[in-house]
């Protein structure tokens, strides 16, 4: 409103001149209905008029060029460049678009929005356009790229994989560290360890949120954005506001389909390398004859057996890569409707979509329907309702260390067949196999394999069933004074249903089947009230004062099915059947939050703005004495280009901010803080009494981990806006840090859960947005940079063991990031013995593998990322290339340490050729073994965990390239269509690496919370993202 | 309405939120610490669970891990953990000997907690307080023995046993502790089995009885070459009566507790104890069992010659030695002290010492009748000690197949000097000791032990 007073003043103080040229034309929404005051602001604002009641406006100018603009609140601005020749009288009829969520204008803040130019705080917003533009599963993977010092790391190949996003570092070691995640208002579900890492697949829990009813996406970055959710802002924070109703009736559908394919394979051995690398090691070891082979023949046959085992595997290669891997096939389609008149406002979405991954036999579903209704039945009341349904379903497959590409990538050797190419019988006649039946084989572990077999048999199916609501009351009992009462529910059910049939097994059993069952209830309920206080025409002060409580339940349940003939899911007899079925409760767990918070906001000559909040939060995680926390911030903005005394002809606009602030985190499990015992009643005897024993040690000292924030950043416009950069920098400590840490065994418990260790973030993060081309022919450049230096400043007396983050040897280590990579440092390979030599502690050459001498030798976390997006238009012609990259992260290959390693019952990659044959080799790896204590590894343990395998994962990556065409207005059908594009799309195009792995940009499976911040930038037979090719069709009408 | 109303209003909802109740939620499925010991119930509940822990250490894996550090078993078949084990080469990530760790000192615990709560339980008549804390004690000192004899050197191998063992826990703390040295650990268990020699009652269902602590002591003070106090507690406990040597050899029976077992694990078909035995060892039903016998072992027990039953419980597959031991049963109690061992730990100990050579002759003929199932093969009556104490070795030997007992007497003959290599390594080399579980390493400061070294 503060922008209408000036420009009507403007208009006012301009009226009096007099310009024989005119600019005049109509202005119009999407549904071609005239708009009423909207803005018509020529050259920045030297001059302006507001469109009269049916969207006209006439603008006197003068002789020569100028740029106008025309903007109204909810609608994207839209400039022209027109020349006026003396006398002109020029028509430009304008069709605004309607944006994001007042996108360019107003940001949607915590619990409201706020003018861009009053931010005090660090937030990035994402319209809904950029969200849909890149093709993803989820809607958080589209974020990459798109915001300074927000690290979205993409889902490996495998459907229904999570995203990893840091905002600005990671700050947290055993609690979650990603961002808090805010739908419309309501904090939502975010586990992603419901089922664990089973299958070594996270689920995603935000995958059940379809891009296409997003139509914002704010992500908060410093103390002075997060404050005001105080208990849960350390992380960040991720606003999502979903598409309401507008006036009249509008629709808009879209569709697409592609092809999914991996972004790149690995190269494993055929038969004839494997074996004959086997053979090499083999004697290197000291053997003679015929190597022995896994699955086939054992070191103690004679030389005969083997012999003829070895002639005979040559007769088979398998490429296990080509068994698991294919085209997937995508398609999608969305719908959306949106009506509104003067006491209501809804929109209604529905989407289907099929994400085939290039994983055989694996697929995401996703079936959502939305549905927003506002409603006003007086001037002083709005309701406003939300409500989606989504159902996903996963058709899962093994991958990685569970199987599918991962065994391919492991213990499916060459030699093994498909199937039997001939039936099997035994000296004494009996058929042991028959032609045609699966070859079936014994991983390290003694589980049975054979990817082919395991895909085509077993049956494995997740469902998410999601549904989030919430509905707001609004009550505006005089002007300027708004009171808010929101109540939400979130409800996630997630099933996972297996079945496992017999002849996996090698039982006679038919199979058995299991059903994981687990249910997230989450409630929300909030009330706010804020208050718009003008002192004067230069001052004004804002007030929001608010409560809000949250509960989340968790429980869940398994069946197991001993003998039966099909999965849960196609059997429905079995969920009826008491007789065969074991069902076994999960612990349930409740914790609530109740939290008061409050922000003011004064705004001094319109130029001047400050802002403080203040949160106090109570979380049921701890006791009573250590409960509550109190989160404030602080900021100040300064727009210095309107200042009287600015006059830099260049600079159109100069903001400068800083705020300071704390924020916490509390995601931790539940009940952490009790020390427990089973229940009485827990069904465990031994030998046939009851027993009763204790689980985990008290810590009532469980406090708060606080993250106390500095941060400023400096907002440049160039040229008008042409160019417009934002250098921002920020210090950010975080104290009390959670670490569940793992006890020295003899005190009886192996974890404690303590507030430890102290971290450190600070970066810079720099973004600029280029027009560089206006006019017919347009290029636009958006370039972000982040730089954050992460450190973990202090563990008390623990040693760097204290926490793991999974298998994945990243540690703790004073000094170094969160996540290092905690290695014993290989140096070379000996020229003259072909063995491995490491270096100790004091970096002296040893042939000693001790774990004693295991160092920090790099660590996942990237010194610079960041995005780079051109677009292109010219007339109805669009193109646009996203770059992501990512520079000064090291990534260990924790695969590599077999698959290049001591040669055992693992196929190997092709780059194991370049080894140590006879003194005076250089070779990158050492002598063949098939005996690890060749290379002074631990008897029984083949895991070769060196820095050899610590590779720089730097990459400069193509993620995204669009070429669209838009079809100029038509009508069909008795409507108007006024935009209808057709989109060809191809994400992961290329990739700039010096990985010799699969993909620098992974997101592994992982073991919980702790291990998802421990470990970044661990892959164990990752499968590779996708490289999709999509056509889309989207259109409004 | 007017301002003031709305104000009020809003500050009203504001308000509703203020409980702290709301942030109240306890664990529902578990008890709390403070409310799980109220009665004698629970206090026996809680002995039961330290007896749960040491079946799933007794159930055969301690027993696997023990014969894999001696000469007795081959070379295991492709299980990385029993490889490191067998090769002594275990590191704090090897899997085995860290569960295992962490299990003695999961009992331990429970122990120390019944020790120190008694008070907070009414309906405790003090001989019901006695036998427990008996109990309790008689867990801790069986778990603290079998640590330290798994994850230090053995006793003896300095002259004063200042060499370190493992923490010795004797009250519930969060906090890390160092090791102990051998001696004071071997101590403690000492002190620990007479209280509960003096207090346990004879009889105690299939729980420890004062007859199990004796048997206990017989055996640590064996290892700890105290040959008279050795004699003189596995007498008693022969001559108490309780036990009988069966005419079976089979001392692992499916419902039913052998005749001759003094204290051991118990199996029931729902609730099966002996799954380390029958996976890894049973051969009737898997033809390449993980675990097999040495061929050293299989010729050891060819010597015994025609007639000795004990040569059944080798399977000479002609690529493997496997056992046959454990075959046809799915469930069986696992007897941990037994009279056969008390017989051949008393000869022995009478041999050493040169006294009561008749007793000792004796004690080894009744274990040879009942193998051969005759008198033929007996020792003769004027054996000297030392055919006495050879002879009750090689006894000691077969009837232990599987039993985890062996290596501890290898490693005492080689404290006594003798020049014992363990397939091809010293008994003392580093290896032998299993390294400690990671957990142990978390807090600065800790030594572990030195890895390998035994190849």
């Amino acid at each position: 409103m503060r922008n209408h007073i000036l420009l009507a003043l403007l208009a006012c103080a301009m009226s009096s001149m007099a310009w024989s040229q005119t600019l005049k034309g109509k202005v119009t929404n999407s549904n071609n209905e005239g708009m009423p005051s909207a803005s018509v602001i020529a050259n920045g604002g030297t001059t302006g008029v507001f469109t009269d009641l049916d969207g006209n406006y006439t603008l006197n100018l003068s002789e020569g060029t100028h740029t106008i603009d025309y903007t109204f609140i909810g609608y994207a601005k839209e400039s022209r460049n027109i020349e006026l020749a003396a006398g002109q009288t020029l028509l430009v009829n304008i069709q605004l678009e309607e944006d994001a969520v007042f996108i360019g204008d107003v940001v949607v803040i915590g619990y409201g929005v706020q003018r861009a130019k009053e931010v005090t705080g660090s937030i990035t917003s994402v319209d809904s356009k950029q969200i849909t533009a890149v093709q993803t599963p989820s809607f958080e993977a589209a974020l990459q790229g798109q915001a300074a010092g927000v690290q979205v790391s993409q889902s490996s190949g495998v459907a229904g994989a999570p995203s990893l996003i840091r905002v600005r570092g990671v700050a947290s070691v055993s609690a979650a560290g990603d961002p808090l995640y805010v739908v419309d208002g309501i904090p939502i579900t975010q586990d992603y360890f419901l089922r664990g890492n089973s299958g070594a697949l996270n689920n995603n829990p935000l995958a059940a949120i379809n891009p296409n009813d997003i139509e914002s996406v704010e992500i908060l970055k410093d103390a002075a954005a997060t404050g005001i959710y105080g208990s849960r802002g350390a992380n960040g924070v991720i606003l999502i506001t979903t598409k309401r109703g507008r006036k009249g009736t509008s629709f808009e559908f879209s569709s697409r389909a592609g092809l999914a394919t991996p972004a790149t394979l690995p190269n494993m051995m055929s038969t004839e390398e494997y074996l004959a690398l086997r053979q090499e090691a083999w004697e290197n070891d000291g053997g003679t004859g015929y190597v022995w082979l896994p699955n086939m023949t054992s070191a103690a046959d004679d030389a005969e057996t083997r012999k003829e085992a070895y002639l005979n595997a040559l007769g088979t290669n398998t490429d296990w890569v080509d068994e698991t891997v294919g085209t997937g096939i995508k398609n999608a389609y969305s719908f959306g409707a949106r009506k509104g008149g003067d006491r209501y406002n809804f929109y209604g979405g529905i989407s289907y979509d099929n994400n085939e991954s290039y994983l055989l036999g694996n697929s995401y579903e996703r079936i959502s329907g939305r549905a927003n209704l506002d409603f006003s039945p007086t001037e002083w009341m709005t309701v406003m309702a939300s409500s989606s349904l989504s159902q996903g379903r996963n058709n899962r497959i093994d991958a990685a260390w569970s199987g599918g590409l991962g065994d391919a990538m492991s213990n499916a050797l060459p030699y093994y067949p498909v199937r039997y190419n001939e039936a099997e019988i035994s000296a004494g006649g009996d058929t042991l196999h028959q032609e045609g039946e699966y070859f079936l084989w014994f991983d390290e572990w003694g589980g049975t394999k054979n990817p082919t077999a395991v895909r085509e048999l077993k049956r494995w199916r997740s469902t998410e069933n999601r549904s989030i609501n919430n509905v707001q009351v609004i009550v505006s009992p005089v002007e300027d004074l708004n009171i808010k009462v929101s109540g939400g529910f979130d409800y996630l059910h997630l099933r996972d249903d297996q079945y496992n049939p017999g002849g996996l097994s090698i039982t006679t059993d038919l199979g058995s089947a299991n059903r994981y069952a687990n249910y997230v209830l989450n409630w929300n309920s909030s009330a706010t009230a804020d208050y718009y206080l003008e002192l004067d025409d230069a001052q004004s002060l804002s007030f929001l004062l608010g409560t809000e409580f949250q509960r989340t339940d968790n429980y869940g349940y398994s069946l197991y099915y001993p003998d039966v003939a099909g999965p849960v899911f196609e059997v429905d007899s079995l969920l009826t059947d008491a007789t065969t079925v074991n069902r076994t409760q999960n612990n349930p767990s409740q914790h609530s939050f109740l939290s008061y918070f409050g922000r003011v906001n004064y705004t001094l000559k319109d130029r001047y703005f400050f802002q403080g909040t203040a949160r106090v939060d109570g979380s049921s995680r701890f006791g009573r004495d250590n409960r509550y926390g109190f989160f404030p911030s602080l900021s100040a903005g300064w727009v210095i280009s309107d200042e009287d005394w600015f006059h830099a002809e260049q600079v159109s606009f100069l903001k400068f901010r800083s705020s300071w602030g704390r924020t916490g985190n509390a995601a931790l499990p539940d009940y952490a803080r009790f020390g427990t015992y089973s229940a009485r009643d827990n069904g465990i005897t031994y030998a046939a009494d009851s027993i009763l024993f204790p689980l985990q040690p008290e810590n009532p000292t469980l406090r708060w981990e606080t993250s106390r924030t500095l941060d400023a950043s400096i907002e440049v416009g160039l040229w008008d806006d042409r160019i417009s950069l934002e250098l921002a920098g920020y210090h950010k400590l975080s104290r009390d840090v959670l670490m569940n840490v793992s006890t020295p065994a003899s005190t009886g418990f192996t974890n404690y859960w303590d507030n430890v260790a102290t971290i450190l973030n600070r970066g810079l993060e720099f973004s600029i947005k280029s027009r560089n081309l206006v006019g017919v022919f347009e290029w636009t450049t958006d370039l972000n940079l982040a730089r954050n230096y992460n450190e973990l400043v202090d563990i008390g007396n623990y040693t760097p063991d204290a926490v793991s983050g999974g298998t994945n040897d990243s540690r703790v280590i004073v000094g170094s990031p969160v996540g290092s990579f905690y290695l014993v440092e290989h140096s070379h390979v000996d020229s003259e013995t072909g063995l491995p030599v490491y270096l100790d502690l004091d970096g002296n050459e040893t042939y000693d593998y001790n774990n004693d001498i295991r160092k920090y030798v790099g660590d996942g976390l990237p010194e610079l990322i960041g995005g780079m997006n051109n677009s292109f238009r010219w007339k109805n012609w669009d193109l646009s290339a996203l770059a992501t990259f990512s520079f000064g992260a090291k990534i260990f290959d924790s695969s590599a340490k077999r698959q290049l390693g001591v040669v055992s019952g693992w196929n190997m990659r092709t780059e194991k050729l370049d080894r140590w044959r006879q003194p005076g080799d250089e070779a990158t790896y050492p002598r063949l073994t098939l005996d690890e204590t060749t290379y002074s590894l631990p008897s029984g343990f083949p895991w070769w965990n060196t820095s050899l395998f610590v590779y720089d994962a730097s990459y400069l990556r193509l993620r995204n390239l669009t070429l669209g065409y838009n079809v100029p207005q038509f009508q069909a059908a008795g409507r108007n269509f006024n935009s209808f594009r057709i989109a060809l799309n191809a994400t992961n195009v290329f990739t700039i690496t010096n990985f010799p792995g699969l993909d620098p940009e992974v997101v592994r499976d992982f073991e919980n919370a702790q291990d998802r911040n421990m470990s970044p930038n661990v892959t164990y037979l990752t499968p590779p993202q996708e490289r999709a090719f999509t056509l889309s069709i989207t259109t409004n009408f | 309405m007017k301002l003031p109303t709305y104000l009020l209003a809003g500050a009203l909802l504001l308000g509703l939120a203020s409980c702290d109740s709301m942030l109240d939620f306890e664990p529902g499925d578990v008890i709390l610490a403070e409310d799980a010991i109220q009665t004698s119930d629970d206090l026996q509940r809680l002995l039961v669970s330290s007896y749960d822990v040491l079946a799933n250490l007794y159930g055969g894996r301690v027993q696997i891990i023990n014969e894999l550090r001696g000469d007795n078993f081959g070379s295991p078949d492709n299980s990385l953990d029993f490889n490191a084990v067998y090769n002594r080469e275990t590191t704090f990530f090897t899997g085995i000997n860290g569960g295992t760790y962490t299990d003695f000192y999961y009992a331990i615990y429970r122990s120390n907690v019944m020790i120190e709560n008694f008070e907070l339980v009414s309906d405790l008549t003090e001989a019901e307080r006695t036998r427990m804390e008996a109990e309790a004690r008689f867990i801790r000192a069986v778990c603290h023995w079998g640590a330290v004899k798994l994850f230090a050197q053995p006793y003896g191998y300095t002259p004063d046993n200042s060499h370190l063992g493992v923490p010795l826990r004797l009250e519930t703390s969060q906090d890390p502790l160092p090791r102990a040295t051998v001696g004071e650990v071997y101590a403690a268990v000492v002190e620990d089995l007479e209280f509960a020699a003096a207090n346990l009652p004879a009889e105690n269902g299939v729980y420890a009885t004062s007859w199990a602590a004796k048997g206990y002591l017989a055996q640590i003070h064996f290892l700890m070459l105290n040959w008279s106090e050795a004699a003189s507690y596995a007498s008693e406990v022969i001559a108490s009566g309780a036990f009988q040597l069966d005419g079976d050899l089979d001392r692992f029976e499916t419902d039913v507790i052998n005749a001759e077992t003094v204290f051991g694990i118990i199996s029931r078909i729902q609730d099966n104890r002996s799954t380390w035995f029958r996976d890894n060892l049973r051969s009737d039903n898997n033809p390449s069992p993980q675990l097999s016998f040495s061929e050293e072992f299989n010729f050891f027990m060819s010597l015994s010659g025609a007639g000795d039953a004990r040569s059944n419980w080798i399977n000479n597959t002609g690529t493997r030695f496997l056992c046959n031991r454990f075959n046809e049963k799915e469930y069986f109690n696992v007897p941990l002290v037994h009279l056969t061992g008390l017989h051949l730990v008393r000869a022995e100990a009478l041999a050493e010492q040169g006294i009561d050579l008749a007793t000792a002759i004796s004690d080894i003929n009744a274990i040879r009748d009942r193998a051969y199932g005759t008198g033929a093969n007996d020792l003769s009556e004027t054996a000297t000690a030392e055919e006495v104490r050879d002879a009750a070795r090689d006894e000691f030997r077969k009837e232990t197949i599987c039993e985890g007992q062996w290596t501890d007497q290898l490693v005492r003959r080689g404290v006594m000097g003798e020049a014992i290599e363990i397939r091809g390594a010293p008994w003392d080399c580093p290896g032998m000791a299993l390294q400690f579980s990671n957990s142990e390493t978390t807090s600065a400061g800790f030594v572990l032990n030195e890895e390998g070294g035994c190849l």
